[in-house]
C-alpha cells in the first residue's frame, strides 16, 4: 500500500509540476480570448468558451493546490457571469472589473510559476 | 457469498489535467479499470465495449453536460443500469435534488483530495449496493 501511495505521490507531484509549468500560458490564452471577444464582434460562442475555461481553471487550480489561482479564477468567473445574459450590452464598468480580475489571475499564475522555479512545488501549495 | 467488487469505471471529463489526475488516482490507488474520455460522443464510442459498472461524470462540460450525457448513456443497454456519480464544483440544494431524481448516487465536490478519491468512489458504490440488497430482501 505504501508503495502504491508513494508511486501515486510521485505521479501527483509530476502532474502538479506540469500544471504549474503551463499556468502562465494557460492564463495568457484566457487573456487573448478575452481581448478577442472585447475587440471583435462579442460573439456569444467565444464568450461561452472563455467562461468555461475560467470555470475549469477554478476547479483544476484548487485540485492541484493552487488556491490563489482558483480564487482569482472564481472572481473572474463571477465577473463574467454578470454578462452572461447580455454579453453585447456590457457596461464599461463591468468590462473594467473583468479586465481587473483577469490581471489579478495573470499575476497569481505568474507568482506561483516563479515560486515553483525558485523552490520546487512550494508555490502550488499556497 | 462472494462480495461484489467494483471494477470498471467509465469517466467523462473535458478538463485534461483533472482527467489525468482522476484516472491515475482510480487506477493506482483504487486498482480500478478506467475508461476515460472527454465528451459524451467519446463516451458513446466506449460504453458498449467497456460495459461499465459505474459512470463518473463531470457536470460542467461544453456541448453536452454531465446530466445530458447520463441520459444519453442510459439509453445504451451496456449502461442502462450502471449507477452514476457526478463530480463538480457547482452544487447547491436544487442541483442535488435534480441529480437525485436522475438516479445519481452522489456528488463528489471539487476540489477533492486525489489520495482519497478512490475510497470515496468505492464507499458511495458500496452503500448503493447494500441499499439494493436491503431492498431485495
Amino acid at each position: 500500500m505504501t508503495t502504491t501511495n508513494d508511486e501515486f505521490a510521485r505521479e501527483l507531484a509530476r502532474l502538479t509540476a506540469a500544471f504549474v509549468a503551463q499556468l502562465p500560458q494557460q492564463v495568457q490564452i484566457l487573456n487573448d480570448d478575452l481581448a478577442a471577444w472585447l475587440s471583435a464582434s462579442r460573439e456569444a460562442g467565444l464568450f461561452d468558451r472563455l467562461s468555461h475555461k475560467v470555470h475549469q481553471l477554478k476547479g483544476s487550480g484548487s485540485t492541484f493546490g493552487c488556491s490563489g489561482v482558483s480564487e482569482a479564477a472564481r472572481v473572474l468567473e463571477q465577473r463574467l457571469a454578470v454578462l452572461q445574459s447580455d454579453a453585447t450590452g456590457a457596461a464599461a464598468s463591468d468590462l473594467e472589473k473583468i479586465e481587473a480580475a483577469m490581471r489579478a489571475l495573470h499575476g497569481e499564475a505568474d507568482r506561483i510559476y516563479r515560486e515553483s522555479l525558485r523552490g520546487g512545488q512550494a508555490g502550488a501549495q499556497t | 457469498m462472494k462480495q461484489a467488487t467494483l471494477s470498471r469505471i467509465l469517466y467523462v471529463e473535458d478538463d485534461p489535467d483533472i482527467r489525468e489526475l482522476v484516472t491515475m488516482s482510480l487506477q493506482l490507488i483504487g486498482k480500478f479499470q478506467v475508461a476515460a474520455c472527454d465528451s459524451c460522443a467519446a463516451a458513446l464510442d466506449l460504453v458498449d465495449e467497456f460495459s461499465p459498472e459505474l459512470l463518473l461524470l463531470d457536470v460542467m462540460m461544453p456541448d453536452v453536460d454531465g446530466p445530458a450525457t447520463l441520459q444519453v448513456l442510459r439509453e445504451r443497454v451496456s449502461a442502462e443500469n450502471a449507477p452514476a456519480i457526478f463530480i463538480t464544483a457547482k452544487v447547491d440544494a436544487g442541483d442535488m435534488q435534480r441529480y437525485r431524481k436522475m438516479g445519481v448516487l452522489d456528488v463528489i465536490v471539487k476540489p477533492f483530495d486525489p489520495m482519497l478519491l478512490s475510497s470515496q468512489v468505492e464507499q458511495i458504490w458500496r452503500s448503493n449496493r447494500s441499499n439494493l440488497n436491503d431492498n431485495n430482501k
